[in-house]
Protein backbone atom coordinates (compact mmCIF):
# COMPACT_ATOMS: atom_id res chain seq x y z
CA UNK A 1 0.00 0.00 0.00
CA UNK A 2 1.57 3.20 -0.91
CA UNK A 3 2.07 5.57 2.15
CA UNK A 4 -0.40 8.23 0.41
CA UNK A 5 -3.17 6.05 1.01
CA UNK A 6 -2.52 4.53 4.97
CA UNK A 7 -5.33 5.63 7.23
CA UNK A 8 -2.75 7.95 8.83
CA UNK A 9 -2.46 9.95 5.30
CA UNK A 10 -5.96 9.91 4.63
CA UNK A 11 -6.92 11.21 8.24
CA UNK A 12 -4.03 13.97 8.00
CA UNK A 13 -5.88 14.88 4.56
CA UNK A 14 -9.15 14.79 6.23
CA UNK A 15 -7.68 17.10 9.22
CA UNK A 16 -5.78 19.70 7.18
CA UNK A 17 -8.81 19.89 4.71
CA UNK A 18 -10.53 21.75 7.12
CA UNK A 19 -7.52 24.33 7.79
CA UNK A 20 -7.59 27.55 5.15
CA UNK A 21 -4.79 27.36 2.17
CA UNK A 22 -2.98 30.03 3.97
CA UNK A 23 -2.70 27.87 7.40
CA UNK A 24 1.30 27.83 6.80
CA UNK A 25 1.25 31.22 7.05
CA UNK A 26 -1.28 32.47 9.72
CA UNK A 27 -1.77 28.62 11.27
CA UNK A 28 1.25 26.63 10.98
CA UNK A 29 0.86 25.34 14.30
CA UNK A 30 -2.19 22.86 12.45
CA UNK A 31 1.30 20.98 11.67
CA UNK A 32 4.09 22.17 14.33
CA UNK A 33 3.32 22.85 18.67
CA UNK A 34 4.52 21.66 21.59
CA UNK A 35 8.60 21.56 22.38
CA UNK A 36 9.19 21.84 18.85
CA UNK A 37 7.36 25.04 18.28
CA UNK A 38 9.22 26.48 21.90
CA UNK A 39 13.00 25.78 20.77
CA UNK A 40 12.31 27.39 17.30
CA UNK A 41 10.41 30.27 18.90
CA UNK A 42 12.78 31.21 21.48
CA UNK A 43 15.76 30.77 19.30
CA UNK A 44 14.07 33.51 16.85
CA UNK A 45 13.10 35.56 19.71
CA UNK A 46 16.85 35.45 20.67
CA UNK A 47 17.93 35.98 17.08
CA UNK A 48 15.63 39.21 16.92
CA UNK A 49 16.87 40.43 20.34
CA UNK A 50 20.32 39.83 19.24
CA UNK A 51 19.60 42.00 15.72
CA UNK A 52 17.40 44.50 17.20
CA UNK A 53 20.52 45.67 19.55
CA UNK A 54 22.21 46.77 16.47
CA UNK A 55 19.73 49.32 15.47
CA UNK A 56 18.51 49.81 19.21
CA UNK A 57 15.82 48.26 18.30
CA UNK A 58 13.68 47.17 21.68
CA UNK A 59 10.69 44.55 21.71
CA UNK A 60 9.66 46.32 24.86
CA UNK A 61 6.28 45.18 25.03
CA UNK A 62 4.13 42.18 23.76
CA UNK A 63 3.12 44.80 20.52
CA UNK A 64 6.07 47.12 21.23
CA UNK A 65 9.08 48.28 19.49
CA UNK A 66 10.81 50.97 19.77
CA UNK A 67 14.46 52.36 18.22
CA UNK A 68 16.57 54.93 19.48
CA UNK A 69 17.60 53.94 23.49
CA UNK A 70 21.04 52.49 24.14
CA UNK A 71 21.05 49.55 26.44
CA UNK A 72 23.33 46.22 27.65
CA UNK A 73 23.03 43.15 24.86
CA UNK A 74 21.21 41.79 27.47
CA UNK A 75 18.38 44.11 27.83
CA UNK A 76 17.13 43.04 24.49
CA UNK A 77 17.34 39.53 24.73
CA UNK A 78 15.47 39.72 27.84
CA UNK A 79 12.88 42.01 26.81
CA UNK A 80 12.01 39.40 24.19
CA UNK A 81 11.81 36.53 26.49
CA UNK A 82 9.73 38.49 28.67
CA UNK A 83 7.06 39.34 26.03
CA UNK A 84 6.62 35.95 25.22
CA UNK A 85 6.66 34.15 28.59
CA UNK A 86 3.93 37.09 29.55
CA UNK A 87 1.57 35.73 26.57
CA UNK A 88 2.56 31.68 27.63
CA UNK A 89 1.22 32.35 31.23
CA UNK A 90 -1.56 34.73 30.76
CA UNK A 91 -3.33 32.75 27.87
CA UNK A 92 -2.00 29.97 30.15
CA UNK A 93 -4.58 31.44 32.85
CA UNK A 94 -7.40 32.13 30.92
CA UNK A 95 -7.23 28.87 28.92
CA UNK A 96 -7.93 27.36 32.27
CA UNK A 97 -10.17 29.43 33.26
CA UNK A 98 -12.81 29.69 30.28
CA UNK A 99 -11.69 26.47 28.67
CA UNK A 100 -13.14 23.17 30.28
CA UNK A 101 -11.45 20.54 28.45
CA UNK A 102 -7.54 20.04 29.32
CA UNK A 103 -5.18 21.16 26.96
CA UNK A 104 -1.04 21.23 27.19
CA UNK A 105 0.93 24.02 28.92
CA UNK A 106 3.62 23.50 26.59
CA UNK A 107 1.39 23.77 23.73
CA UNK A 108 0.52 27.42 24.89
CA UNK A 109 4.11 28.27 25.45
CA UNK A 110 5.70 26.79 22.01
CA UNK A 111 2.86 28.46 19.83
CA UNK A 112 3.15 31.53 21.53
CA UNK A 113 7.20 31.70 21.15
CA UNK A 114 6.76 30.59 17.23
CA UNK A 115 4.28 33.32 16.89
CA UNK A 116 6.65 36.07 17.67
CA UNK A 117 8.66 35.08 14.58
CA UNK A 118 7.66 37.92 12.65
CA UNK A 119 9.76 40.08 14.80
CA UNK A 120 12.77 38.83 13.12
CA UNK A 121 11.71 40.42 9.91
CA UNK A 122 11.62 43.84 11.80
CA UNK A 123 14.74 43.33 13.36
CA UNK A 124 16.33 42.82 10.45
CA UNK A 125 14.33 45.53 8.61
CA UNK A 126 15.77 48.01 11.02
CA UNK A 127 19.24 46.70 10.35
CA UNK A 128 20.05 49.12 7.35
CA UNK A 129 22.11 52.70 8.68
CA UNK A 130 19.80 54.86 6.94
CA UNK A 131 17.02 53.90 9.20
CA UNK A 132 19.26 54.36 12.86
CA UNK A 133 20.07 58.03 11.25
CA UNK A 134 16.54 58.84 10.35
CA UNK A 135 15.74 57.71 14.21
CA UNK A 136 18.53 59.99 15.41
CA UNK A 137 17.00 62.69 13.57
CA UNK A 138 14.10 62.45 14.75
CA UNK A 139 15.75 62.44 18.07
CA UNK A 140 17.49 65.55 17.84
CA UNK A 141 13.99 67.13 15.97
CA UNK A 142 12.60 66.18 19.77
CA UNK A 143 15.08 67.58 21.85
CA UNK A 144 15.56 71.19 20.12
CA UNK A 145 12.21 71.28 17.72
CA UNK A 146 14.50 72.38 15.10
CA UNK A 147 15.41 70.42 11.54
CA UNK A 148 19.09 69.57 11.91
CA UNK A 149 21.15 69.73 9.05
CA UNK A 150 22.15 66.91 6.71
CA UNK A 151 18.42 65.44 6.37
CA UNK A 152 18.74 62.91 3.90
CA UNK A 153 15.67 62.05 1.69
CA UNK A 154 16.29 58.68 1.09
CA UNK A 155 16.56 57.76 4.73
CA UNK A 156 13.14 58.93 4.81
CA UNK A 157 12.35 56.94 2.76
CA UNK A 158 13.69 54.46 3.87
CA UNK A 159 12.62 55.13 7.43
CA UNK A 160 8.76 54.80 5.75
CA UNK A 161 9.62 51.43 4.24
CA UNK A 162 10.72 50.23 7.42
CA UNK A 163 7.57 51.27 9.29
CA UNK A 164 5.66 49.60 6.81
CA UNK A 165 7.40 46.33 7.42
CA UNK A 166 6.98 47.15 10.98
CA UNK A 167 3.03 47.68 11.18
CA UNK A 168 2.46 44.78 8.62
CA UNK A 169 4.64 41.97 10.58
CA UNK A 170 3.00 43.45 13.88
CA UNK A 171 -0.47 42.75 12.22
CA UNK A 172 0.68 39.30 11.28
CA UNK A 173 2.38 38.66 14.51
CA UNK A 174 -1.16 39.67 16.61
CA UNK A 175 -2.75 36.92 13.81
CA UNK A 176 -0.23 34.29 14.83
CA UNK A 177 -0.89 34.56 18.52
CA UNK A 178 -4.64 34.57 18.15
CA UNK A 179 -4.04 31.24 16.24
CA UNK A 180 -1.68 29.65 18.53
CA UNK A 181 -3.64 30.76 21.66
CA UNK A 182 -7.29 29.39 19.60
CA UNK A 183 -5.37 25.96 19.01
CA UNK A 184 -3.22 25.47 21.98
CA UNK A 185 -6.51 26.00 23.97
CA UNK A 186 -9.43 25.33 21.89
CA UNK A 187 -11.76 27.88 23.38
CA UNK A 188 -15.24 28.04 22.47
CA UNK A 189 -15.42 30.33 18.55
CA UNK A 190 -17.95 32.90 20.50
CA UNK A 191 -15.27 33.37 23.53
CA UNK A 192 -12.17 32.56 21.55
CA UNK A 193 -11.56 36.91 20.28
CA UNK A 194 -13.40 38.30 22.96
CA UNK A 195 -10.93 36.56 25.28
CA UNK A 196 -7.87 36.80 23.03
CA UNK A 197 -8.19 40.31 23.02
CA UNK A 198 -8.38 40.45 27.09
CA UNK A 199 -5.59 38.72 26.95
CA UNK A 200 -3.44 41.07 25.15
CA UNK A 201 -4.15 43.81 26.54
CA UNK A 202 -3.37 41.89 30.29
CA UNK A 203 0.01 40.88 28.72
CA UNK A 204 1.12 44.11 26.92
CA UNK A 205 0.53 46.03 30.52
CA UNK A 206 2.63 43.66 32.66
CA UNK A 207 5.10 42.72 29.43
CA UNK A 208 5.53 47.02 29.48
CA UNK A 209 5.90 47.13 33.42
CA UNK A 210 8.27 44.62 33.78
CA UNK A 211 10.50 45.51 30.69
CA UNK A 212 10.55 49.57 31.24
CA UNK A 213 9.80 49.71 35.33
CA UNK A 214 12.47 46.71 36.44
CA UNK A 215 14.39 45.71 33.18
CA UNK A 216 15.83 49.00 32.03
CA UNK A 217 15.84 50.23 35.83
CA UNK A 218 18.56 47.29 36.59
CA UNK A 219 20.28 47.94 33.09
CA UNK A 220 20.65 51.86 33.97
CA UNK A 221 21.34 51.31 37.75
CA UNK A 222 24.21 48.76 36.60
CA UNK A 223 25.81 50.78 34.16
CA UNK B 1 -16.81 2.56 1.23
CA UNK B 2 -20.44 3.00 1.39
CA UNK B 3 -21.62 5.13 4.01
CA UNK B 4 -25.02 3.70 5.95
CA UNK B 5 -27.64 6.36 6.65
CA UNK B 6 -28.51 7.04 9.96
CA UNK B 7 -31.69 9.49 9.32
CA UNK B 8 -34.40 9.67 7.66
CA UNK B 9 -33.70 11.86 4.25
CA UNK B 10 -37.39 12.66 4.44
CA UNK B 11 -38.24 14.08 7.70
CA UNK B 12 -34.73 14.12 9.01
CA UNK B 13 -35.09 11.62 12.15
CA UNK B 14 -33.09 9.15 13.23
CA UNK B 15 -33.10 5.54 11.41
CA UNK B 16 -33.83 2.49 13.20
CA UNK B 17 -32.60 -1.38 11.76
CA UNK B 18 -35.75 -3.25 11.27
CA UNK B 19 -33.95 -6.06 9.46
CA UNK B 20 -30.67 -8.26 10.19
CA UNK B 21 -29.96 -11.11 7.45
CA UNK B 22 -26.90 -14.21 8.23
CA UNK B 23 -24.87 -14.16 5.06
CA UNK B 24 -24.28 -17.16 5.13
CA UNK B 25 -27.91 -19.28 5.96
CA UNK B 26 -29.87 -15.96 4.86
CA UNK B 27 -31.53 -16.46 8.02
CA UNK B 28 -33.34 -13.09 8.34
CA UNK B 29 -34.32 -11.27 11.72
CA UNK B 30 -36.49 -8.55 12.11
CA UNK B 31 -37.33 -6.35 15.30
CA UNK B 32 -36.70 -2.57 16.01
CA UNK B 33 -33.03 -2.10 16.76
CA UNK B 34 -31.57 1.41 17.63
CA UNK B 35 -28.20 2.51 15.65
CA UNK B 36 -24.62 2.66 17.71
CA UNK B 37 -24.63 5.96 18.67
CA UNK B 38 -20.83 6.13 16.76
CA UNK B 39 -22.89 5.51 13.25
CA UNK B 40 -23.88 9.14 13.62
CA UNK B 41 -20.26 10.29 12.85
CA UNK B 42 -18.79 10.63 9.69
CA UNK B 43 -16.79 7.94 7.75
CA UNK B 44 -13.58 10.00 8.39
CA UNK B 45 -14.42 10.88 12.04
CA UNK B 46 -15.39 6.88 12.62
CA UNK B 47 -11.63 6.01 11.07
CA UNK B 48 -10.28 8.26 13.44
CA UNK B 49 -12.24 6.56 16.57
CA UNK B 50 -10.57 3.71 15.33
CA UNK B 51 -6.98 5.01 14.97
CA UNK B 52 -7.23 6.69 18.59
CA UNK B 53 -8.12 3.57 19.62
CA UNK B 54 -5.90 1.36 17.93
CA UNK B 55 -3.24 3.96 19.44
CA UNK B 56 -4.55 2.59 22.96
CA UNK B 57 -5.69 6.32 23.45
CA UNK B 58 -2.62 8.51 22.80
CA UNK B 59 -3.11 11.98 21.21
CA UNK B 60 0.93 11.94 20.85
CA UNK B 61 1.14 8.83 18.78
CA UNK B 62 -1.67 9.55 16.61
CA UNK B 63 -0.47 12.71 15.66
CA UNK B 64 3.15 11.07 14.62
CA UNK B 65 1.31 9.02 12.52
CA UNK B 66 -0.81 11.59 11.26
CA UNK B 67 2.24 14.31 10.75
CA UNK B 68 0.27 16.91 12.55
CA UNK B 69 0.90 18.90 15.62
CA UNK B 70 -0.63 17.24 19.36
CA UNK B 71 -3.25 20.00 19.70
CA UNK B 72 -4.84 19.59 15.71
CA UNK B 73 -5.34 16.12 16.93
CA UNK B 74 -6.84 16.54 20.32
CA UNK B 75 -8.41 19.55 18.93
CA UNK B 76 -10.58 16.56 16.52
CA UNK B 77 -11.17 14.95 19.45
CA UNK B 78 -13.06 17.24 21.25
CA UNK B 79 -14.86 17.82 18.16
CA UNK B 80 -16.22 14.16 17.89
CA UNK B 81 -16.82 14.51 21.46
CA UNK B 82 -18.82 17.92 21.20
CA UNK B 83 -20.54 16.02 17.90
CA UNK B 84 -21.38 12.62 20.31
CA UNK B 85 -22.73 14.65 23.65
CA UNK B 86 -25.02 16.56 20.99
CA UNK B 87 -26.73 13.49 19.45
CA UNK B 88 -26.91 12.41 23.05
CA UNK B 89 -28.72 15.26 23.98
CA UNK B 90 -30.87 14.85 20.98
CA UNK B 91 -31.75 11.27 21.81
CA UNK B 92 -32.45 12.42 25.14
CA UNK B 93 -30.38 9.67 26.86
CA UNK B 94 -26.99 8.59 27.06
CA UNK B 95 -26.51 5.58 24.70
CA UNK B 96 -24.50 3.12 26.90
Amino acid sequence: MSKINTPGARLRRWIVSDTSKTSWLFNPFVTIAGWKALWIGVTVILVAGHLGSYSNTHFDGVLDMHSGRNAPQWVFLAAGIIDWLCMGIIFWIIGKTVVKKPFRAIDVFGTQALARWPALFIALATLPPAYTRFIHILIAYSRTQKMPDGLNPADAVMFGATVVIMLLALIWMIRLMYSGYSISCDPQREKAVRTFVIGLVIAEIISKVIIVGIITGIAGAGR
Amino acid sequence: MKKMPTHCPSCSEQLTVRRLKCAVCETEVEGVYPLPLISGLSNEEQMFVLSFIKASGSLKEMAAIMNVSYPTVRNKLNEIIRKIEETERCQGEPNE
